[in-house]
């Protein structure tokens, strides 16, 4: 198996989370971050390939791919500098702060032929790999209506400065259920959100907001996405969801019992979840970068992800339904 | 790492191969000199299909050096190729010798733990469960014992469906289902042994001499109430249809296990029917990747020799409770401390 080499950009919660995934793919990590905390997780992962570099060349320099993990208003430079130098690009998402930037990026990777592998990282967890795998084959038919909803609780405080026209939940939480959607039923043409609750940030941890949106398919099929920050760590994640078609429905409940359950006393640290969907994402963009398959995730699931989630901001600033125009059907 | 599949005489080595081969640290051997009778070339053709080295011969098979070895085949030729291995120095996973009666699986069973150990070498037996980082989670905690106490009763299923191999019905569910249970309930228990067993079965809807149904109880020498339910069942009948499900009662807490939980849910238009989904993982994957594991790390995994002669006691007390109606005090083996 061929050593991978990748360039880590950024060194926060996700960063360490990729930086656990990349090594379990068996790559060796150059880390560069421009709030100083690269050393510290070179230090913490000391002699597993791991190291620090100061300057974003020096990380760019001979590399497979480049990992985008800083904030989202620095990934459209990063990645065109990775582009032009024809490094592979995974980015966390969103990839782009707003449409225009991410059209930039994907259309310098195709020119360039770069590969572009968006981590939406839900598509791996196994209930919706599952889902998909279904549909795919057939088995729910012609698709009609999905119902998703995510509740989760934000960890820790809202940071940077983000007005409420730019969206808030509908463009972070939101872009796992809308990509869902678009992953099962295809190109969106319209697109209508609410949001209330803090759409602002800054915000204190435990700020809430709800997000409710209705997107129409191409192909005729609706799907809806409930998402939520809830106020309080408990339950910590909530996911469903509610697939139907012509050939049935297929359902799912994160509260479903799992591999394992404690009654009568707390759960301690009886966790158990399974393998995290970041190590099964990582691998599958590795072996691709190795010259295997290409991933469940390119390029154009990455702008389609930002468009959906750019319209519902729009919609829910305007109080209109936004149209979405879908490239190739008006030719 | 050189793993090898020895004997293609039952279908599931093609299973065990084509898993091994999808390991990215595993360079594949096999080796199949007196074929199966069902298909003679099957051992050739999957090395032929996988691109795997295959040996003409055992010799020139272990001459390869392999650095572990999957034993799979008719009962009477594991045993020496299990040797074999032990002799040279090989790990080995193998599956557990049948106990319809035709063989004594108990005798097989302590001659290949004593001459592995004898040689130094890990024995693995197949009890995918048990080899699971779920089951490992629930195991580690239970020992630690903080959440729920001392442990006191133990209650559990698998209705795994009858297995279509035919030597493998006749050995009924004590035969096929029992097992895994049993060596989930040993691996917990640390190998405590087993003082008595009642059990009682039912041959409804199998054929005549066939135990479909089966109750089992053990009270074992710490004290543990175990009670397993190893019946088969109808193959979407749920969870512990799909792997054993297992409830751990301590003082201060239950925890339940459930190898196999639904995923997805919903309803089948074309079938009419429920269409319930587990997790994709195959437990025989897991198995195989944490054998190979446990062989680069030089610790082992899953259930060892002794593990499984200690189940192969309880499936034979429970046989002989079934027929008789009564429950069967086992004695401790000469040697061992409880």
């Amino acid at each position: 198996m061929r050593q991978l080499e990748t360039a880590l950009i950024g060194a926060g919660l996700i960063a360490r989370m990729h930086l656990e995934a990349w090594l379990a793919a068996g790559a060796c990590v150059r880390i560069h971050s421009l709030d100083g905390r690269a050393e510290e997780l070179v230090q913490e992962f000391d002699g597993f390939g791991v190291k620090a570099v100061g300057s974003l060349d020096e990380a760019l320099d001979g590399v497979d791919a480049v990992d985008i993990c800083s904030p989202t208003d620095t990934h459209r430079d990063i990645a065109l500098t990775a582009i032009a130098r024809g490094v592979a690009v995974v980015c966390e998402k969103p990839l782009a702060a707003d449409v225009a930037e991410a059209e930039e990026i994907v259309g310098a990777a195709e020119k360039a032929g770069v590969p572009v592998y968006p981590a939406h990282d839900i598509r791996f967890a196994p209930a919706f790999a599952r889902l998909h795998e279904l549909v795919a084959e057939g088995h729910l038919g012609a698709g009609t209506v999905a119902r998703f909803t995510v509740a989760g609780y934000h960890p820790r405080p809202w940071t940077g400065h983000a007005t409420a026209e730019s969206g808030g939940i509908l463009t972070d939480q939101m872009l796992h259920g809308v990509d869902i959607a678009y992953w099962l039923f295809g190109d969106v043409v319209r697109v209508h959100a609410h949001y209330q609750g803090e759409i602002t940030a800054p915000a204190p941890q435990g700020t809430a907001a709800v997000g409710t949106v209705v997107l129409t398919h191409a192909g005729g099929a609706l799907s809806q996405v409930v998402s939520r920050w809830t106020p309080t760590p408990q339950p910590p994640i909530r996911v469903t969801f509610h697939v139907s078609g012509t050939g049935g429905t297929i359902v799912h409940d994160s509260e479903w019992p799992q591999e394992i359950q404690v009654s009568g006393g707390p759960a301690g640290t009886f966790g158990y979840y399974g393998e995290s969907p970041f190590t099964s994402e990582i691998r599958e963009f590795a072996q691709a970068l190795r010259g295997g398959p290409q991933p469940r995730l390119v390029a154009h699931d990455a702008l389609a992800a930002v468009r959906i989630t750019q319209a519902a901001a729009r919609s829910a600033w305007t109080g209109r339904a936004v149209e979405l125009p879908v490239k190739g059907a008006a030719a | 790492m050189k793993v090898a599949v020895l004997s293609f005489a039952e279908e599931r080595a093609a299973t065990y191969a084509g898993l091994l081969h999808a390991m990215p640290d595993v360079d594949l051997l096999l080796a199949d000199p007196d074929g199966s009778p069902d298909d003679p070339g099957r051992g050739r053709s999957t090395a032929r299909r996988l691109g795997a080295t295959f040996a003409e011969g055992w010799d020139e098979l272990f001459g390869l050096r392999p650095d572990a070895v999957v034993v799979v085949g008719e009962p009477g030729a594991c045993r020496p190729l299990v040797e074999r291995a032990a002799r040279a120095g090989v790990p080995v996973l193998c599956e557990y010798p049948p106990t319809d009666g035709e063989t004594d699986a108990e005798r097989d069973a302590d001659v290949l733990a004593r001459v592995c150990e004898e040689a130094g070498v890990r024995l693995s037996v197949v009890s995918p469960v048990c080899f699971g980082p779920a089951f490992a989670a629930v195991r580690g905690e239970l020992a630690k014992g903080g959440v729920t106490g001392r442990l006191t009763t133990i209650h559990g299923a698998y209705n795994g469906p009858r297995p279509a191999g035919e030597r493998a019905a006749r050995s009924g569910a004590l035969g096929t289902n029992a097992p895994q249970l049993l060596d989930m309930v040993d691996a917990v228990l640390g190998g405590v042994h087993a003082e008595q067993v009642y059990a009682q079965t039912n041959g409804v809807g199998a054929e005549p001499g066939v135990a479909s149904a089966a109750l089992v109880t053990v009270r074992y020498a710490d004290g543990t109430v175990v009670s397993l339910d190893c019946s088969w069942g109808a193959a979407d009948a749920g969870p512990s249809a799909a792997g054993p499900v297992m409830t751990f009662i301590g003082e201060k807490a239950s925890v339940e296990f459930t190898a196999c939980p639904r995923l997805l849910g919903g309803f089948d238009a074309v079938t009419s029917r429920e269409r319930p989904q587990t997790r994709g993982t195959d437990p025989y994957a897991v198995m195989l990747g944490e054998f190979v594991a446990g062989v680069s790390r030089g610790s082992g995994a899953g259930p060892d020799g002794a593990a499984a002669l200690r189940t192969l006691r309880v499936i034979r007390a429970a046989r002989e409770s079934a027929r008789t109606g009564r429950p069967v005090e086992l004695a401790v083996p000469y040697g061992v401390a409880s």
